[in-house]
């Protein structure tokens, strides 16, 4: 038995570099995963503008856009057209996901609230958030309100399903010991019901930052005067497709980096709450 | 005088249109400072007991009445459940200090009180430890510090140690005994096993189920500390176990 102790010992003083050596190793692997696609698709783009396979005007050269893409760094404008959109996503997730994390709340603990609330929330939130923007556009015009409400009801949903379901599942045992402790309404909230939720509000914030930016760019592009949504319209109207590739670009890494770090976020939270103990 | 009486307890659920009672006609006093076993099969109801006597039930027949509380004032009930129940999100003392929640202590108060009742079950050194961190027997050793730390008159416990290995448990046993000596609380303990029943209490109560109901109560007439191989415990072990099996 103490040989086997033993080995098992030196097993792991010795794994102990490799697994450095391994994480470092997987990281590299997957990264060179992740940039085949985009390398296959770009050398395609190459192929297919510089032998001529599509007009220049409706494709431009990847150079020409890597130029494009250089020049509106240089002059400020596309950092102006993205300042503008994320200032919109914060402002529309401030209130549509704060609104929608209440609402979730009280349909999540409460049982009469939900059977008043629930289905007509629910068929509302059916309708996707473009589907409002032809009678939101007559309510509210196409000013600053307009995209705010949109963006506010793209984070609503999500974040009230998601906080519904979280309030719904504050463990039952928790709840009795609270009810046996006689905690104090404020106590319960903010020791039990919020760190129970915790994982699922991580979720919910992730989903709905990431319908606000589908929305953004789209609400942008139907009735906006700047932002990266409009950005690529005008790009299009000029019929300079260096600037819309630039702004699809910008869209992509954007929402894909946003994405990455809101992931990585709810993973830290749901093990600092603890939901394997 | 009794910390609290139970009179014809009845209690029963609707099952698929048809009651099916749970509890009939339970009597039951308990007095100060005495350790009363609730031994019986699985679904004689003598969780569902505990339940109601802590308030988490309310749906019952009959009265529950205490000492010199009404029925509202039974904030001096402390319960402890099978599994720990402690807030995963919160450290050893944290969830102790829980049990303070609902009081006027000042916060130096409520510190020297925690750092008191982990003392008491042994987990000085693990106040800032979360329950991930801890082993069974230590982390049902937080709960019964969190249950004793809101001081209860009367403390109940759920099969506190069914989920612990047989060694732990009787360590636990002798433990809860010297705390039970140094605080004065009347404790009731529903466990399945008749012989840490006959180990810890004064009476023991034989249920049966369908529907659950007492069957036979056993005065446990000896001196502590008890020796577990003692031949009177072996004798109402066999009248027990008779009337169970």
């Amino acid at each position: 038995m103490a040989t086997i102790g033993a080995e098992e010992d030196i097993r792991v003083v010795r794994s102990a570099p490799d697994l450095h050596l391994a994480r470092l190793k997987s990281f590299f692997v997957s990264a060179v995963l992740i940039c085949i696609m985009p390398a296959v698709l770009l050398a395609f783009w190459w192929a297919a503008s510089t032998k001529g396979w599509v007009s220049a005007q409706v494709l431009p050269q990847p150079d020409w856009v890597l130029q494009t893409f250089l020049d509106l760094c240089a002059n400020g404008d596309i950092l102006a057209a993205a300042a503008v959109s994320f200032r919109r996503i914060a402002e529309g997730f401030l209130i549509g996901a704060s609104l929608g994390f209440l609402f979730g709340l009280l349909i999540g603990k409460s049982k009469t609230a939900d059977s008043y609330l629930g289905p007509t929330f629910r068929a509302l939130a059916a309708v996707p958030s473009l589907g409002w923007l032809p009678i939101l556009i007559l309510l509210l015009g196409i000013e600053e309100s307009l995209k705010i409400v949109i963006l506010a009801k793209a984070c609503f949903v999500p974040m009230a399903i998601i906080a519904a379901e979280g309030a719904r599942n504050v463990p039952k045992g928790l709840t009795e010991v609270a009810d046996v402790l006689r905690l104090r309404a404020s106590t319960r909230f903010f020791k039990l019901t919020i760190p129970a939720m915790a994982p699922f509000i991580a979720s919910g914030v992730r989903l709905s930052l990431s319908q606000a930016f589908v929305s953004l760019i789209v609400v942008e592009m139907l009735a906006g005067t700047d932002g990266l949504g409009y950005m690529m319209v005008w790009g299009r109207t000029l019929f300079q497709l260096d600037i819309v590739i630039v702004g699809m670009t910008v869209v992509g890494v954007v929402g894909f980096a946003l994405d990455f770090v809101l992931k990585r976020a709810e993973l830290l939270i749901r093990r600092g709450s603890g939901a394997n103990g | 005088m009794n910390a609290f009486a139970i009179e014809h307890v009845s209690k029963s659920y609707i099952l698929e249109g048809a009651e099916r009672p749970v509890l009939k006609d339970i009597n039951l006093q308990v007095g100060h400072n005495e350790i009363v076993a609730i031994v019986g099969a699985s679904g004689c109801g003598k969780s569902t007991l505990l339940r109601l006597v802590v308030g988490l039930d309310a749906d019952y027949r009959g009265t529950i009445s205490w000492g010199n509380h009404d029925r509202t004032s039974a904030s001096k009930v402390g319960m402890v459940f099978q599994d720990h129940r402690l807030y995963p999100w919160l450290t050893v003392q944290g969830n102790v200090d829980l049990a303070f929640d609902n009081t006027r202590l000042s916060a130096a108060e409520r510190r020297d009180r925690t750092s008191h009742y982990l003392q008491l079950v042994g987990l000085a050194d693990y106040a800032k430890a979360y329950p991930r961190q801890l082993s069974g027997g230590m982390a049902q050793r937080a709960a019964i510090a969190r249950a004793l730390a809101q001081e209860p008159e009367v403390l109940l416990m759920d099969e506190p140690f069914g989920a612990l290995d047989s060694i732990l448990r009787m360590r636990l046993q002798d433990e809860l005994l010297s705390i039970w000596e140094k605080n004065k609380v009347s404790i009731i303990i529903v466990t399945h096993d008749v012989e840490e029943a006959l180990y810890l209490a004064d009476r023991v109560l034989v249920m049966e189920p369908n529907p659950g109901r007492i069957r036979d109560v056993v005065e446990v007439d000896l001196p502590r500390p008890r020796d577990r191989s003692d031949p009177a415990i072996a004798e109402l072990k066999r009248r027990c176990l008779a009337t169970l099996v």
